[in-house]
């Protein structure tokens, strides 16, 4: 383990009520000062109700998804020790958005439950990647394959989401927040079937920590090690996309969160899991959690630039931009490295 | 120490092993050669338990590893395979640590203790000093080391290397070979090796075993096995043996390929 691994973890623990209060703040209501005298157990019964019913679980659900899709995309880059892997172009979450959008939009399971939302996330994502596992004939794929199959399974799956919308315009306006992903809107009831959710799994992603990092060196030094490869690669899977379901289900499809938030992980904590999953999860609560508020801040600023007050700007496509530059350096980097 | 009776084993369309029949004794320093594809690194696989045998079965002190779960036969048994792909952002210190898998378990490994295995297996390899370096940043030899070091982590008395010479110049060869004829004096291992050099098996190992079609064609001290016949009849290549004037070893002066089955049939 490096020297730097405890300061900088430690400091991505102390950056995240930062990147939390930045959320409770941002809205167009209140001020922090308000917000501040709410946090302490005053205020006004209006911006108590806002602070308390509206922006902490909204803000909390933003940490929480962000974490569950951070530890996601590192346990499926480890698994399938594959840099491009992750939730976004392996099917699962498409495939989660699908399962969601069914759900909701054709009425198939109660709109109003989101429990039966996670649970038919949860199919959806396992049906993405198990398709994209059958495409590219079982573990033993290579990287590219893999993300080229993905990229097509992903397609696939977005076609078949908007068919459903096309089908089932009427709920378009919430659907739409799936599909580009947000926190908006989301209370305590989200919260409470979120974090259990995130929390059972993410200690069972944990627990995978050091057969995970075993992969990571390759299938036949981890079995020469005394791994049995399959079961755990196996086992890492359901997490990955019990961990992004969950997520998806929360806030819906959050771009490129889990395909970059581990690149950073394992380039500022090193290939070690132990470290490194705990990384990917604090980094991606921060990233969620700060383009949640950054996108608040950005609505508040539009809205008196353009002097509406309906506008309202969705996290994932600040998380999908900023992901779009940072994917693009991260490959520019690492061609360099090879040549 | 190691009882390999006739194995067979192939994989779909083909047959690699035939009937294999090896015995290694404790403390034996074992090269095994012949040419690509007959079957050299799957018997070190079947050794190690990491493929099945179709028939026979490989004893490892009289245990039957087929028996034995992959964790349990990594703790007696260490296989260093030819290659392996590149790990971004991983040290020295922390790829030998992943040798302690098998004795320590998914969960233990979460634990970051201090080990003395690992700070062993480091010394014994001569790779201590590298130990907080990113292995990406080593040097192909350099990083064989680390590799063998990962492999000793494992603790185990058997020892088994697939062409562990490869891709290495030539002082990074014998800096490899003298570091396991050293180790396997020292820690008293018992050490089979896959090596595509004749005359490193004839200089290193104290036994040859040579496959050819699936079976063992030869078997015996290096002063006794290799001869112009061998280097035919496994290697397909004609030449001549000597011997080394100080160290008395054969040495081999290949001169042509045989025409296919030229020298193979006999």
């Amino acid at each position: 383990m490096n020297r730097r691994t405890p300061l900088l973890l430690t400091l991505l623990v102390l950056l995240t009520p930062v990147v939390a209060y930045a959320g409770l703040v941002a809205g167009r209501a209140l001020g922090p000062a308000e917000a501040w005298e709410v946090l302490r157990g005053g205020g006004e019964p209006l911006a108590r109700h806002v602070v308390l019913r509206l922006r902490l679980p909204r803000t909390l659900v933003a940490l929480v998804a962000g974490a569950s899709l951070g530890l996601a995309g590192a346990v499926l880059q480890s698994a399938l020790r594959n840099p491009l892997a992750g939730p976004e172009v392996t099917g699962v979450t498409p495939g989660a958005v699908l399962g969601a959008v069914a759900a909701a939009g054709l009425g198939l399971a109660g709109w109003e439950s989101p429990a039966a939302v996670v649970i038919a996330a949860c199919i959806g994502g396992f049906t993405g990647a198990g398709l994209l596992w059958l495409l590219t004939g079982g573990e033993r794929a290579d990287p590219v394959r893999t993300a080229v199959h993905g990229v097509l399974v992903s397609a696939a799956l977005s076609g078949l989401t908007a068919m459903v919308l096309l089908v089932a315009p009427g709920e378009l306006g919430s659907v739409v927040q799936w599909l580009i992903g947000s926190a908006e809107g989301r209370v305590w009831e989200h919260w409470s079937l979120l974090w259990p959710w995130a929390a059972f799994w993410s200690l069972l992603a944990f627990g995978l920590a050091a057969p995970l990092t075993l992969l990571r060196c390759g299938d036949d030094q981890a079995a020469a090690a005394g791994l049995r490869t399959g079961r755990a690669r196996a086992g890492a899977l359901v997490c990955a996309v019990a961990l992004t379901a969950g997520a998806v289900s929360a806030v819906g499809a959050l771009g490129f969160v889990g395909l970059l938030v581990p690149h950073l992980a394992f380039a500022l904590l090193g290939a070690d899991l132990r470290t490194a999953l705990p990384g990917a999860a604090l980094l991606g609560a921060l990233v969620v959690g700060g383009a949640d508020a950054a996108s608040q801040w950005l609505s508040r600023a539009l809205a008196l630039a353009l002097e509406t007050d309906r506008l309202s700007v969705p996290t994932g496509a600040l998380t999908t931009c900023a992901g779009a530059v940072l994917l693009l350096a991260a490959v520019r980097r690492a061609t360099e490295e090879k040549t | 120490m190691i009882q390999v009776e006739g194995v067979r084993f192939g994989y779909p369309g083909r047959e690699v092993l035939d009937g294999v029949e090896l015995s290694v004794a404790a403390g034996e320093l074992v090269a095994l050669i012949g040419l690509n594809g007959c079957g050299k690194s799957t018997l070190l696989r079947l050794c190690a338990g990491l493929l099945r045998p179709a028939a026979g079965r490989v004893l490892l002190d009289g245990d039957d590893l087929a028996r034995l779960s992959r964790r349990a036969a990594a703790r007696r048994v260490a296989l260093l395979h030819q290659s392996a792909p590149a790990v971004p952002g991983m040290t020295v210190r922390g790829l030998v640590r992943q040798g302690r898998y098998a004795a320590r378990g998914p969960l233990g490994m979460l634990r970051d203790g201090d080990d003395p295995v690992c700070a062993r297996a480091m010394a014994d390899a001569g790779v201590a000093d590298w130990a907080d370096r990113p292995v990406d940043s080593l040097s192909g030899g350099e990083r064989q080391r680390v590799r063998l070091a990962l492999a000793l982590a494992q603790d185990t008395r058997v020892l088994l290397l697939d062409e562990p010479t490869t891709y290495l110049d030539l002082r990074h060869q014998l800096e490899v070979l003298r570091t396991v004829a050293r180790l396997r004096h020292e820690r008293g291992l018992t050490v089979v090796m896959v090596l595509h050099d004749i005359g490193h098996a004839a200089r290193f190992a104290e036994r040859i075993v040579a496959l050819r079609k699936g079976v063992v064609a030869a078997d015996g001290p290096p002063g006794e096995v290799v001869t112009p016949a061998l280097l035919a009849g496994v290697l397909g290549v004609a030449g001549r043996v000597g011997r080394d004037p100080e160290g008395g070893w054969p040495v081999c002066y290949p001169d042509h390929p045989l025409e296919f089955d030229e020298g193979l049939a006999e």
